[in-house]
């Protein structure tokens, strides 16, 4: 068994797990942080992203062992009952996500880049979206969405939708 | 997935360490971004007794260039060579192999030397890194070695470290720091896409005469492992750089290459994508070469 102690969502959490346990198993299965979702567990679906120093990683391909004394950022991390982060607020609004199954990863994907780039485009959105897979919804309308978000975190209006 | 004891290196010669204590008697793997040997073990019963996590091996997160040339640590991170000033001037190449593996959440956990240990042959970082005739080092309980990257794969993921080893750095030597080198990749879609082909084309240019200087050529995912094209090498030494020396070159790298067919494409497709793409690379090549010239610099700031 490991001990790993990390900070999750700005707390300091510790769990004693095999070895071979990802970040997502202990994350889901001894936290209780089941925003992050185990898809494809192979790293082609995206839906366990989680945001670990900073960055956007598959938790389903990171050691549960590796994230020690790391501090990582969930889902669950960015809103409160009484407030959503814009992002999530965007997405509600665009109708973004139909199953919502991929939503949690796609946020966490969308949250790193806009924490990097305050004012992406179009393509640079599809490459920070490139790691997660939406099979309903389709990315349009996240797009569009992440575009919103950007615009309300940089204090701007929300461009009129047609 | 199986089972394994787990050994967090607080560093490089740590984890030789743990590597000299455990390699004789247990089934030992080395660990650092993860991404592919955690989605293999999740689906293998062969995997490892014992893991030792190098991720926390500061001292092979380093990009620096010293008396042997540009050096690359082991743990760097596919994102990290992206962002990379001295990489970005010296080789876009490297930075646009790097843009093209996997997408964001791997590259920021994949690592240059976990690329080169696995061992696929369609490996992203391999070409640029062949063509730019790369060394590597090793170490291990009895010291250190360094091999040219071209004697370091062996086969579809065999590589010459032996268990007790680690790959510690990557090396492209002194002579080819700002090489004008293009790297280019063909895979079924834009994003997380294995490559079909690819290819990476290097030369320097005697612009007194127009030809090309040190031409090397390399092709990956058409042989047991990442190659060089010595056939369309010899063919483009000194010779006038025309579009149709660049076309011919193509063609006669198809000779070098040795493709099977598979579920992603047929040996006969990839022969023509080895035309193609080595044509295109040799034509980014010469762009590179011919705006650094324009600057007044040939990549590495000097002028």
């Amino acid at each position: 068994m490991v001990t790993v102690t990390l900070k999750v969502n700005g707390k300091t959490r510790s769990a004693t797990v095999p070895p071979e346990t990802t970040l997502l198993r202990m994350l889901r299965d001894q936290f209780d942080l089941t925003g992050a979702k185990l898809g494809c567990d192979v790293g082609d679906c995206g839906a366990c992203t989680v945001i670990v120093d900073g960055q956007p990683v598959n938790s389903c391909l990171m050691l549960a062992g590796q994230s020690e004394g790391c501090e990582v950022l969930t889902i669950e991390g960015l809103a409160d009952i009484d407030h959503m982060h814009p992002l999530q607020k965007l997405f509600e609004h665009f109708g973004s996500l139909q199953c919502g199954f991929c939503g949690p990863g796609v946020i966490m994907s969308a949250k790193a880049l806009l924490d990097a780039n305050s004012n992406p485009c179009t393509q640079e959105i599809r490459d920070a979206l490139g790691g997660n897979l939406c099979r309903c919804t389709g990315y349009s309308k996240m797009i569009e969405a992440i575009k919103g978000a950007a615009c309300i975190m940089r204090g701007e209006e929300l461009p009129a939708v047609k | 997935m199986k089972a394994f004891e787990l050994f967090a290196a607080e560093n490089a010669d740590h984890a030789v360490a743990i590597l000299a204590k455990h390699a004789a008697t247990a089934k030992v793997k080395v660990i650092a971004g993860g991404t592919d040997l955690l989605a293999d073990w999740k689906f293998s019963p062969h995997g490892p007794d014992v893991v030792v996590d190098i991720s926390r091996a500061d001292e092979l997160k380093n990009i620096a260039v010293n008396e042997q040339g540009l050096v690359i640590g082991s743990m760097v991170t596919h994102s990290q060579i992206m962002k990379s000033p001295v990489i970005r001037q010296m080789f876009p190449a490297l930075v646009h192999a790097a843009h093209t593996i996997g997408a964001v959440q791997t590259r920021n956990r994949g690592t240059l030397g976990g690329n080169l240990v696995t061992a696929v042959p369609s490996m992203d970082s391999g070409p640029t890194l062949m063509a730019l005739e790369a060394i590597v080092t090793v170490i291990g309980a009895t010291g250190r070695r360094q091999v040219p990257l071209s004697e370091f794969f062996l086969g579809p993921r065999k590589t010459i470290l032996k268990p007790d080893e680690l790959l510690a750095e990557i090396i492209i030597p002194k002579a080819n720091l700002g090489k004008p080198t293009h790297f280019y990749k063909f895979g079924l879609r834009k994003g997380q896409a294995l490559a079909l082909v690819n290819a990476a084309a290097s030369f320097w240019v005697d612009w007194d005469k127009n030809v090309f200087v040190a031409p090397r050529v390399a092709l990956g995912a058409v042989a047991p492992k990442v190659i060089r094209a010595p056939q369309a090498e010899a063919f483009l030494e000194g010779r006038k750089i025309t579009p149709e020396a660049m076309e011919e070159a193509g063609r006669i790298a198809v000779n070098d290459a040795r493709p099977i067919t598979d579920f992603r494409a047929s040996a006969d497709y990839r022969k023509n994508l080895v035309a193609v793409l080595t044509k295109r690379c040799i034509e980014g090549a010469y762009e590179l070469a011919q705006k650094q010239r324009q600057e007044g610099t040939n990549g590495n700031g000097n002028a």
